[in-house]
C-alpha cells in the first residue's frame, strides 16, 4: 500500500514535466505532421486535406533535391575538417611541449567558436564582398586578381563560400573537444610506445586514434546532426540564393512556409528533416553506448 | 523502454493528434464598424515598414501626439524593414495575432488580407465620396479597392526612376538617354570617366525584379501582362519576355562593375556608392531620393528620369513602375473605430506634410502635402511624374502569387549569374505559374 502511494506521488511529480515537454516537443511534433497533409491558407485560415501530395511534390521538387544534396556537402566537408582535421590538429596541439604555447593554441582556435553563427555569417558576408571585402583586396594585393570574384553571388561558389565560413566557425570548437579526448590518455601509454622505438605519426595511429574513437563516433554523429540544421549561416549570408544554389532543407523549408506561402509543403519538409536528424541521433545513443573505450 | 511505458506514450501521443487536428481554422471575422463613435482608451498594435533612420520616428511621434490628446491610448509599436515586414506580417498571419493596424503593399499581397476577411471594410470612412476619402489623390485610393470597397489607407506613393549624378553625366559627356539602347551607350563614356555606371546590388533578388517589372510594361502588351500575372489565365508565352530578360542582362552586363556577381552585393552598398560619388546611376524609389542625396552626392546635383523605353518596343512605354503603400485594419480588431481615428490624424495635411519632408521623404498620398516647398526639388518632380502617368506597375513580386514571384526572383539571379539563359529563366517560371493554377 505504502509502496503504491509512494509511486504515485513519485509519478506526480513527474506530471508537470512531462506536460511541458509534451506540450512544447511532442505536441508541434505531431501538429506538424498533421500540418503536412494540409493545404494551408493563413489569410483565410482555410485548411483542406490532400492526403500526401506535400509529399509526392517533394520528390518531383528539384530544390528539394539540391538542398538535400547541399546538407550532404555540408555533412562530408564538416566531417572530414571538424572531425578529422580537428582531431589530427588536436594532436599537433597536444604534442606542444611548452604548456603555455599549449593554451595559447587552444584558446586561438576556440575564439571563432565563441562567435555567435548569425554575426559569423554577417563578418564573412563583408569579408566575401566583391567590391570592398578584403578577400579580393587581398588576392589582388598578391598578384592573384584573376580568382578574385563574387564569392557569394555566383552559384558555382556560393555554397563552398558558405561552408567554408562554418569550417571555421566550429573547427576550434572540435579541436578542443578533442584535445580533452587526448589528454585523458594516460601517457604511460606513450611512453611505453616511445621506448618501444614508434615514431610520433606511428603513436597517433596506434594510440591516439584508437583510444579517441568514442569522442570521434560522437563528433562525427554531432556534426552530421548539425549538418542537417544548418540555417543560420545560409540564411545571414545569401538566404538560399542566387537561383536556389545555397538553399539547405531549413531554408527551403522557411522560404516554402513563409514566402511562398505553402505552409503544408514547408511541414513535409520539416518531417523529413525530423526524420533525418532523429535517425542520426539514434544513432548516436548507439554508438555512445556501444564504443565506449575503458583502459 | 518498460512494457506499461509503451502504450501510455501511444495513448499520449493519440491525445496530442486530437488535440492537434481540433485546431486550425479562423473563427468568421464580427463585422466591424469603422464608421462609430471610437473609444479612446485601450492599446493599439500598429506594425509598419519603419524601422531604422530616417524613419523611425514617424509613427513614434505621431504615437507620443496623439496620447497626448487622449491619454487613455496607450500604443505598441513594432517597426520593421521592408524585407523583415513580409516574415513578420505572415507568421503574425499564421498564428491569427495580427496587430490591430498593419502596413501592406497594393497588389496580391493586399488582396490576400482582403480575401481571407481580415481587413477591415473602410468604404464607410474612407471612401471616395467620404470627407476623409476626398483628402487623398483617388488613384491611390483606388489601388486598395476591391469590389467597389475601400480596404487600405494609402499612407505614401512611390515610383521607380533612375536616379544619376549630374556633374558625372557632364563629365562624361552624356546626356539623359532617350532611348535604353542610348542608356547602355552612356555607360561605356561614364566607366571611361571613372565612375561605375549603374550602381546595382542584388543580394536580396528583387531589386532585379525591379527592373524587369519596367522592361516586362515596356516589352509586352498590358493585356497580356495582366493576364500573366494571374496563374489561371497565365500563358507567358510572349516574345516581350524574352526581350525584355535579354535587355536586363545587357545592363547588368554592361553598365554595373560586378556584372555576373552582382548577386553578392547588398541593396544598400549600391545605394551607397552612389550616395558617396563612385557610381553614376541607381535605379531608386522615391522613398530613398533624399537619403540618396544626405552624402557627397547634394540635392543641386541629383536628377532622375524614368528608365528610358527601348525603341520599337511592343508594350506601352507610359507605364511607370510604381505603387502606393499603406495600411490596412484588423477586422478582427475590438478598437477598429479607434484604429481609424488614429490613421486619419496620422493622414491630416500636417502629418502628412512633415512625412512627405526631409528627412522622412516618404510623398504622402494626401492632396496638397508635397510641394516644391514641403519635400524636396526631387521627390516632387518623381510624385508629379508618378501623378501624370497614365498607369502604374505594381512592383513584380507584390502583384502576382508568391511562388509566380519566387520563381521571378530565382531566374532574375540566374540570369544575372549566367546561370541560365533567358530562354530557360521564363520555362522556370511558366512552371511555377503551372504549379501554382
Amino acid at each position: 500500500m505504502r509502496a503504491t502511494l509512494r509511486r504515485t506521488l513519485g509519478l506526480a511529480w513527474v506530471v508537470p514535466a512531462l506536460v511541458l515537454v509534451g506540450v512544447f516537443v511532442y505536441l508541434p511534433l505531431v501538429q506538424n505532421l498533421q500540418f503536412s497533409t494540409l493545404k494551408w491558407d493563413i489569410y483565410s485560415g482555410s485548411q483542406e486535406y490532400v492526403g500526401l501530395d506535400n509529399y509526392t511534390k517533394l520528390v518531383d521538387d528539384p530544390v528539394f533535391w539540391s538542398s538535400l544534396g547541399n546538407n550532404a556537402l555540408y555533412a562530408v566537408v564538416s566531417i572530414v575538417f571538424q572531425v578529422f582535421g580537428a582531431l589530427l590538429l588536436a594532436a599537433l596541439i597536444e604534442g606542444v611541449r611548452s604548456q603555455r604555447w599549449q593554451r595559447a593554441l587552444r584558446a586561438i582556435y576556440f575564439i571563432p567558436s565563441a562567435i555567435s553563427l548569425t554575426v559569423a555569417g554577417l563578418l564573412f558576408y563583408f569579408i566575401y564582398e566583391p567590391n570592398l571585402g578584403p578577400l579580393n583586396h587581398a588576392l589582388r594585393a598578391v598578384g592573384l586578381g584573376e580568382l578574385a570574384q563574387a564569392w557569394l553571388g555566383q552559384e558555382s561558389t556560393a555554397m563552398s563560400s558558405i561552408i567554408a565560413m562554418s569550417q571555421w566557425q566550429g573547427f576550434g570548437y572540435s579541436t578542443l573537444l578533442f584535445a580533452v579526448a587526448i589528454q585523458r590518455i594516460p601517457s604511460e601509454i606513450y611512453g611505453a610506445a616511445a621506448i618501444d622505438g614508434v615514431g610520433a605519426v606511428g603513436r597517433f595511429f596506434r594510440i591516439t586514434v584508437p583510444l579517441v574513437r568514442e569522442m570521434t563516433g560522437l563528433m562525427a554523429i554531432v556534426t552530421l546532426s548539425g549538418a542537417f540544421q544548418v540555417f543560420n549561416e545560409v540564411m545571414v549570408m545569401t538566404a538560399g540564393g542566387p537561383n536556389n544554389s545555397t538553399q539547405v532543407l531549413g531554408t527551403w523549408l522557411y522560404r516554402s512556409g513563409f514566402v511562398r506561402n505553402n505552409f503544408g509543403y514547408a511541414a513535409a519538409i520539416a518531417t523529413v528533416l525530423f526524420v533525418i536528424t532523429l535517425a542520426v541521433a539514434v544513432a548516436q545513443l548507439w554508438v555512445t553506448r556501444r564504443r565506449r573505450v575503458e583502459w | 523502454m518498460r512494457p506499461r511505458a509503451l502504450p501510455t506514450f501511444a495513448a499520449l501521443l493519440g491525445t496530442l493528434t486530437l488535440a492537434a487536428c481540433s485546431g486550425g481554422g479562423t473563427t468568421q471575422a464580427p463585422k466591424a464598424d469603422a464608421a462609430a463613435k471610437p473609444e479612446f482608451s485601450g492599446t493599439l498594435s500598429i506594425l509598419t515598414k519603419f524601422a531604422g533612420d530616417p524613419t523611425g520616428p514617424y509613427f513614434e511621434n505621431l504615437a507620443a501626439a496623439y496620447t497626448k490628446q487622449h491619454p487613455q491610448v496607450k500604443f505598441e509599436l513594432i517597426q520593421e524593414t521592408d524585407q523583415s515586414v513580409k516574415d513578420k506580417l505572415k507568421t503574425l498571419t499564421a498564428s491569427d495575432a495580427l496587430p490591430d493596424i498593419y502596413f501592406t503593399w497594393t497588389g496580391n499581397w493586399a488582396d490576400n488580407y482582403i480575401r481571407g476577411g481580415r481587413a477591415a471594410d473602410l468604404t464607410a470612412v474612407i471612401g471616395p465620396n467620404t470627407p476623409w476619402g476626398k483628402t487623398f489623390s483617388p488613384g491611390s485610393l483606388a489601388a486598395f479597392a476591391r469590389d467597389g470597397k475601400n480596404y487600405g489607407i494609402p499612407l505614401y506613393g512611390n515610383g521607380k526612376f533612375m536616379g544619376y549624378s549630374k556633374s558625372a553625366f557632364d563629365k562624361a559627356g552624356v546626356a539623359v538617354p532617350k532611348t535604353f539602347e542610348e542608356l547602355i551607350a552612356a555607360c561605356g563614356p561614364l566607366r571611361k570617366a571613372g565612375y561605375e555606371p549603374i550602381a546595382f546590388g542584388n543580394k536580396d533578388g528583387w531589386p532585379a525584379l525591379h527592373y524587369l517589372q519596367q522592361l516586362f510594361a515596356y516589352n509586352v502588351p498590358d493585356a497580356t501582362l495582366q493576364a500573366d500575372f494571374d496563374p489561371a489565365t497565365a500563358k507567358l508565352d510572349d516574345p516581350g519576355y524574352i526581350t525584355a530578360l535579354n535587355q536586363f542582362k545587357t545592363l547588368v552586363d554592361q553598365c554595373t562593375d560586378t556584372k555576373s556577381g552582382t548577386n553578392g552585393v547588398l541593396y544598400s552598398s549600391a545605394q551607397e556608392a552612389f550616395a558617396n560619388g563612385k557610381a553614376a546611376m541607381y535605379y531608386q524609389e522615391i522613398l530613398e531620393f533624399d537619403n540618396a542625396t544626405s552624402a557627397k552626392v547634394k540635392p543641386a546635383d541629383f536628377g532622375i528620369f524614368q528608365l528610358p523605353v527601348p525603341q520599337n518596343a511592343a508594350g506601352d512605354g507610359s507605364v511607370l513602375e510604381g505603387s502606393p503603400e499603406g495600411y490596412l485594419i484588423n477586422a478582427k480588431s475590438p478598437r477598429v473605430a479607434l484604429a481609424v481615428d488614429f490613421m486619419k490624424f496620422v493622414t491630416n495635411l500636417d502629418n502628412a506634410k512633415t512625412l512627405s519632408a526631409p528627412p522622412y521623404g516618404q510623398p504622402s498620398t494626401v492632396v496638397g502635402a508635397v510641394t516644391e516647398k514641403t519635400s524636396s526639388k526631387a521627390v516632387y518632380e518623381g510624385v508629379q511624374l508618378v501623378n501624370k502617368a497614365p498607369k502604374l506597375a505594381i512592383w513584380l513580386d507584390t502583384v502576382t502569387v508568391p511562388e509566380v514571384a519566387d520563381a521571378w526572383l530565382a531566374g532574375g539571379e540566374a540570369l544575372i549569374s549566367g546561370g541560365s539563359t533567358a530562354d530557360q529563366v521564363l520555362e522556370s517560371v511558366r512552371q511555377a505559374s503551372n504549379a501554382a493554377k
